[in-house]
């Protein structure tokens, strides 16, 4: 479908540097997936102790960070110190190693997911590590991984608000990880293809010309509804208001994070930006035609940060702006709500490609 | 050119990086330890009664529901992934689309019993119903 997708990061590696056999796919791989780690971390680097701040600020009318450096930008090597320097409190009757093992498992499931999504290119260099012909369901499944981790937390910490934060997490999770899947496999009928390359190759098409401008049929315009549930739904699976009663800091503290100090609460707090920022990736390929945009192929990259940024921005617009559900709510949300709009949704698409096709 | 070597290259590199901010912590911070400081965080009270009771069974059914929902889009997937090529190459919309329809049916009907029986209304415990706030007494 479409043109041949570019090479993969390895490949022009392995064959800018003529590195040979299986070790130099190894060395080359590895090279690709530090670069793609890096920029998740700058990523939420600059998400977390600057931006986060001054978006909030903004949307309530006051200043935030602007003492150090310009706009307060280097708040962020300041915090980065700081958080990495402070005592780390073990408190009493943790479970050990299960207490150690999920804070490393929350940023790494959520950067493995990044394995797969194309982040455009820059230059010759196209950003993609891996394009397997799973993708879509691998990418989900790299994603729930998290919830795994906060149970793990709110178990282990011997602690009655980590404990309901943790059940928490699970029961959103699993409300709203149904609608998310079954919403992304009514864009699998469009494309007929689990792989991310094709999935994002078949929103290349032109949908409508208007007034001299090509419309591309980004699966959003192609089906708003469906963009609507998925924007939802991802919204819950990371945990973001509305649907923030995992931590709900005003009724259970900090919840699965409430005994988590020092690098252990950063690796936490490090491993929700990189999942919200791998929800925003989900996002436009399956919907926002991956990395395209308007100007040539070669400066995508920008247009796929520009997506995952606007997503971003409106998970903090959302954070403003509306108050967070309780947990029956969600439940009956999650359930009664968007479960039965997401398989209609699933049926009326499969009727109208067979209508249209 | 392996996928999977990408993938797994990027696994190493996610768990490097937690790992590797973990030792710099550990070089870095102080340990200061003190009389209470490691009690177990409840507001500031004195923590009472274990983490490890019994709890909502709520959370359960909604799990138990979940695994049906889960299998039954896993199954779903393939028939996502042939439906559009099966079209072109022009089997009947209906002989395709009445299996799907027939399985999602069954679900529903599953969902249905579960939501007449309450499953997935958020049960109140006694306790919580019976709980009297100071407006409720004047």
């Amino acid at each position: 479908m479409g043109t041949a997708p570019a090479q993969l990061f390895p490949e022009f590696l392995v064959d800018t540097f003529g590195l040979p056999g299986v070790l130099g796919e190894v060395v080359a791989s590895l090279i690709g997936a530090a670069v793609v780690a890096n920029i998740i971390l700058a990523f939420s680097g600059v998400a977390g102790p600057w931006a986060k701040r001054k978006i909030t600020a903004a949307f309530t009318d006051r200043i935030a960070v602007d003492r150090i450096g310009p706009f307060g930008l280097l708040i962020i090597p300041a915090s980065a110190v700081q958080l990495l320097a402070k005592e780390l409190i073990i408190p009493e009757g943790v479970d050990r190693p299960t207490w150690d093992i999920a804070p490393i498992l929350l940023p790494a499931s959520a950067m493995l997911g990044f394995s797969v999504i194309p982040m455009g290119q820059i230059g010759p260099l196209n950003i993609h590590l891996a394009d397997p012909e799973v993708g879509l369901a691998l990418v989900f499944a790299f994603a729930s991984i998290a919830s795994v981790s906060l149970v793990m937390a709110g178990y282990a910490s011997n602690n009655k608000y980590s404990l309901l934060g943790g059940l928490r997490a699970v029961a959103q999770n699993l409300a709203y990880e149904i609608p998310l899947i079954v919403t992304a496999m009514s864009v699998v009928i469009f494309a007929g293809t689990l792989q991310i390359s094709g999935v994002v190759g078949a929103q290349t098409e032109t949908l409508a010309t208007v007034a001299g401008f090509d419309i591309p049929a980004w699966f959003a315009f192609v089906n708003p509804f469906a963009f609507v549930l998925f924007l939802t739904a991802n919204l819950a699976e990371i945990g973001r208001n509305p649907f923030d009663i995992p931590e709900a800091p005003t009724e259970i503290v900090g919840g699965y994070q409430t005994e988590y100090s020092s690098a252990y609460f950063v690796l936490f707090y490090l491993g929700e930006f990189v999942h919200i920022f791998l929800g925003g990736a989900i996002l436009s390929v399956v919907f926002l035609g991956g990395a395209s945009g308007p100007g040539p192929e070669s400066i995508s990259f920008i247009w796929f940060v520009v997506k995952v940024w606007g997503f971003f921005l409106f998970t903090q617009w959302a954070r403003a702006a509306i108050p967070r559900v309780r947990i029956d709510q969600l439940i009956e949300i999650g359930w009664k709500g968007m479960l039965v709009l997401s398989f209609a949704n699933l049926v009326l698409t499969a009727v109208i490609v067979g209508v249209i096709a | 050119m392996s996928d999977w070597i990408a993938i797994g290259a990027l696994a190493a590199v996610g768990v490097l990086i937690p790992l590797g901010m973990m030792s710099v912590s550990a070089l870095l911070r102080p340990s200061v330890p003190e009389t209470g400081k490691s009690t177990t965080y409840e507001s500031g009270e004195t923590p009472t009664g274990g983490t490890r009771i019994r709890f909502n069974i709520q959370y359960y059914m909604v799990a138990l529901l979940f695994v049906v929902f889960d299998i039954e889009t896993v199954l779903l997937f393939p028939w996502a992934v042939i439906y559009r090529p099966a079209i072109a190459a022009g089997v009947p919309m209906i002989d395709l689309l009445w299996p799907m329809l027939a399985f999602v049916g069954i679900l529903a009907i599953g969902l249905v019993w579960a939501w007449r029986s309450g499953a997935i209304s958020w049960a109140r415990s006694p306790r919580a119903t019976s709980r009297k706030t100071e407006r409720d007494l004047n």
